[in-house]
């Protein structure tokens, strides 16, 4: 399968801050990958570098096979809205409407004019006095409608009601089914997306801790409860990612797969293992203070924790 | 190349601000000339007397009126729609040439606008009471050839001055058209320093076409800046 985004050793430095450290990751074509991790991790980064907003320090990133940095044959073809996206004064919903076909090539209006009602987005409103939802929903209209072949989404849920939210999934899945293309999504709703993706990358202070396939993610870190001395013995060994004690009760993720000795061992201590859900692991490997000699850092299967 | 086009109509696509704000403020200072006018035709000067057209031609109104407006539009072309340019896939080359093509574009606007008010002016004796708004000096005096030249650079200066201006915001923060401003005030200082001795010489030998000079290096500078600070700027 061809890779549609293909990042090597890309590393972005902003002073002494470190945005990006080292990240390799790939997304092949016509996958929906989900870019999960803190605030901070390094996400709204990464998207800006693949479509060519920004460019790496040091590093190479490649989309549909070419840099895509001044690259206007490659932009063409990409769709990224940012959060925080910055509108030209005085714009309204009709002069976004209005020009961004100009640069689409396959803006689709039948796309954009469904958001728009389903959104309820205010036509006459300046966009600058949009709330949060209302932004958002523009960044959905433009990043839908677009039907670029690479489309970036950055934290598309941000301020959208429950009936939005849905409405945002529908359309995406629907067009996404007649319509394939590759999207990258960032969000910190985990649970409610992940069943849209087929891949996942977890970003942690810059680093890449997880490029997986999406089925593959239950195997990666599991949950492990029961009383708190029973667990603190089960995980002694382990690499643990996160930990929560109540009232003599602990609950904790553990990278790497379970195996039946351990499986074994927990049942007959009365503590209970269960895969990690990758709401958990994100959470989990957010909290997670890696240390240098961890032995998460080793490349497991493309993983790394 | 299609996305320099693109970009010129990205600028377009705020029609009210580029076609119809000029038109606004050129109504706003025609009416208040006209009410200066008859301020001072109350107070016994005669419209068509020799003191009434000198008076009423040195009127810079026009010219003030429009340089804010169009330094602010300036401005805007860049800082809050070039992020948004980025984000529909121009690149920043096309960006750059496609803001000069549209400065151009609005440019001749505005040259073209004030020259029909002028011929019009000339046309029916100044409003057919003798107020004079656009056959002033600072614009020609009646010579369209002249007024046209004088107004495409200067809203061009404008513009693409306001843009190097705004380049610099997006490129370094607060700090980018601070440093801008200093640099040019020292330059012209140290101009200023070196040519004082021979003011007087220089004033003798003044000629228009300099200002043409000076505005074309201005609007080239600008324009190379632009370029030059939006290439690597990172938008956030």
């Amino acid at each position: 399968m061809t890779n549609a985004i293909d990042m090597q050793a890309v590393n972005r430095r902003f002073g002494d801050a470190i945005a990006l450290d080292a990240v390799d990751v790939t997304v092949p074509e016509g996958s929906i990958c989900g870019l999960l991790g803190r605030n901070g991790a390094g996400k709204a980064t990464m998207m800006s570098i693949i479509a060519g907003q920004d460019r790496p320090s040091s590093g190479r990133v490649e989309v549909l096979g070419q840099e895509p940095f001044e690259n206007e044959s490659v932009l063409a073809m990409l769709s990224f809205v940012r959060d925080n996206q910055r509108y030209p004064d005085d714009y309204r919903l009709h002069h976004v409407l209005r020009i961004a076909p100009d640069f689409a090539p396959h803006w689709s209006d039948e796309v954009a004019a469904e958001l728009v009602d389903g959104f309820r987005v205010p036509a006459r409103t300046p966009i600058k006095k949009f709330s949060r939802g209302q932004l958002s929903s523009v960044a959905i209209v433009l990043g839908l409608a677009s039907r670029a072949p690479v489309t970036l989404l950055d934290e598309p849920y941000l301020g959208l009601d429950v009936t939005a939210r849905a409405l945002f999934h529908d359309m995406l899945l629907r067009d996404y089914a007649a319509h394939p293309r590759t999207i990258v999504l960032s969000t910190h709703l985990v649970q409610e997306s992940e069943a849209l993706f087929d891949r996942v990358v977890i970003l942690d202070g810059g680093k890449v801790r997880v490029s997986s396939e999406a089925d593959d993610v239950r195997d990666l870190a599991f949950t492990l409860s029961g009383a708190a001395d029973v667990v603190q013995g089960l995980i002694a060994r382990s690499t643990v990612l996160s930990t929560h004690t109540v009232a003599g009760l602990m609950s904790a993720t553990v990278w790497g797969a379970v195996d039946d000795e351990a499986r074994t061992r927990a049942r007959d201590l009365g503590a209970r293992i269960a895969p990690a859900s990758l709401h958990e692991l994100v959470a989990a490997i957010g909290e997670h203070d890696p240390a240098p000699a961890d032995p998460a850092h080793d490349e497991q299967k493309g993983v790394r924790a | 190349m299609s996305a320099v086009i693109s970009t010129v109509k990205l600028h377009l696509n705020r029609r009210e601000t580029t076609f119809l704000v000029p038109l606004y403020i050129t109504g706003m200072v025609a009416v208040f000339s006209v009410l200066i006018s008859l301020v001072f035709w109350r107070s016994g000067s005669q419209p068509g007397s020799a003191e009434w057209i000198q008076g009423s031609q040195s009127n810079p109104g026009i010219v003030y009126a429009l340089l804010s407006f169009l330094v602010y539009l300036g401005v805007s072309s860049v800082a809050t729609t070039f992020p948004f340019a980025l984000t529909l896939g121009a690149t920043r080359r096309s960006f750059t040439v496609g803001t000069l093509l549209w400065a151009a574009i609005t440019s001749a606007y505005v040259a073209a606008i004030l020259a029909v008010l002028s011929v019009a002016e000339r046309a029916t004796d100044h409003w057919f009471v003798g107020f004079y708004v656009f056959d002033v000096h600072v614009l020609g005096a009646g010579d369209i050839g002249r007024l046209v030249t004088i107004v495409f650079l200067g809203v061009l200066t404008a513009l693409t001055v306001g843009g190097v201006f705004a380049s610099a915001w997006v490129r370094f923060g607060a700090r980018g058209p601070q440093l801008i401003a200093a640099g040019v005030v020292i330059v012209l200082a140290a101009a200023l320093i070196v040519l004082v001795p021979a003011a007087a010489g220089i004033a003798e030998a003044f000629q228009l076409w300099w200002l043409a000079v000076a505005a074309l290096v201005a609007i080239a500078l600008s324009s190379t800046g632009t370029w030059l600070l939006l290439r690597p700027a990172v938008v956030r």
